[in-house]
């Protein structure tokens, strides 16, 4: 057991084993966003309410429900960081913040068209899970922010894990902000066996092709963020060197 | 399986039913974010493998300007 948390933690291991599983990783992704997208687009029929702007929320529920997934990747990142001082957890967590603001500002943006036609509004100030959200947002351009102010990697490190720890607490807000206070923005739909709706068996296997493929991007595209990491910081090290040699 | 596309015309597939500036605003918003977060990266591992290549000629160099005298 530990010999295999050591050897996750190992920066080598990790840069090794991502070169042989990226490619697979990445068709993968690429795939399932193509047939999203074409599904989504072309194929998804127009709600009785909505018409075709069910179109925009594919992409909405896809990128803002993985956007939920950074703080308790972070916290996780932080708490390893902060126990066992594992250089790997903090370097996914130095990446995972910038990655998660963009997650969110499209979340908003995305968000914000579709009601500024279904809602009659582009932003309202009194509606939690919209408020939460862009919280979430300055919350992780803190973070961002954070890690270049100090310039001790070691304490940088130690205050955004924190900082993720503490900003977890947002996400609990965000997702049950709908239940607690009913504002504009709609709870989650259950799935409804009609086809002609918002929510239909239609929509939600679009959408479950959607997520598949954000979460995919996510993951891929934070690899490939830490593996830059790792080729800097190991840049010392016979195996880096190694590999700077042959490519 | 076309038969299931919901628009019988290009035009009508831009239209979105009247909300083509919403809709397609989303997925350029989209692409552009996933375009960005793939190569991004992808550009700055090459930018990294240059410089460390760069660095690993400059020090072999200077290994080898010790040595001679």
């Amino acid at each position: 057991m530990w010999m295999w948390f050591a050897k996750l933690g190992s920066p080598r291991w990790f840069y090794e084993i991502s070169t042989k599983w990226l490619p697979w990783l990445a068709s993968a992704m690429c795939i399932l966003m193509i047939v999203g997208i074409v599904w989504a687009l072309l194929f998804l029929p127009p709600d009785y309410q909505q018409s075709f702007t069910t179109r925009i929320l594919v992409i909405h529920v896809a990128v803002a429900g993985t956007s939920l997934a950074f703080f308790p990747l972070m916290a996780v990142a932080g708490t390893i960081t902060l126990v066992w001082k594992m250089k790997l957890a903090d370097m996914v967590a130095k990446h995972a913040a910038p990655l998660g603001a963009w997650f969110s500002f499209v979340t908003l943006a995305t968000g914000s068209l579709w009601g500024s036609v279904m809602w009659g509004t582009w932003w309202e100030w009194t509606d939690a899970r919209l408020v939460s959200m862009l919280f979430q947002f300055f919350l992780l351009l803190s973070v961002v922010a954070l890690r270049s102010a100090i310039e001790d990697p070691d304490k940088s490190a130690k205050a955004c894990a924190l900082l993720s720890i503490v900003g977890c607490i947002n996400v609990v807000i965000i997702k049950y902000s709908v239940e607690w206070w009913n504002v504009l923005h709609q709870p989650s739909s259950p799935l409804s066996t009609s086809n002609g709706s918002a929510n239909g068996p239609e929509f939600w296997m679009a959408t479950g092709v959607m997520i598949l493929a954000v979460y995919l991007f996510f993951i891929v595209s934070l690899t490939l963020a830490t593996r830059n990491e790792i080729l800097q910081r190991e840049r010392r090290s016979q195996w880096v060197q190694e590999i700077v040699r042959t490519s | 399986m076309l038969e299931a596309i919901q628009f019988s015309s290009l035009r009508e597939f831009f239209e979105m039913g009247g909300y083509a500036f919403n809709v397609w605003s989303v997925y350029a918003i989209f692409s552009i974010f996933v375009l960005v977060n793939m190569l991004l990266p992808i550009l700055r591992k090459e930018k990294i493998i240059k410089e460390l290549k760069r660095r690993a000629s400059f020090e072999k160099a200077e290994t080898n300007s010790v040595r001679e005298p």
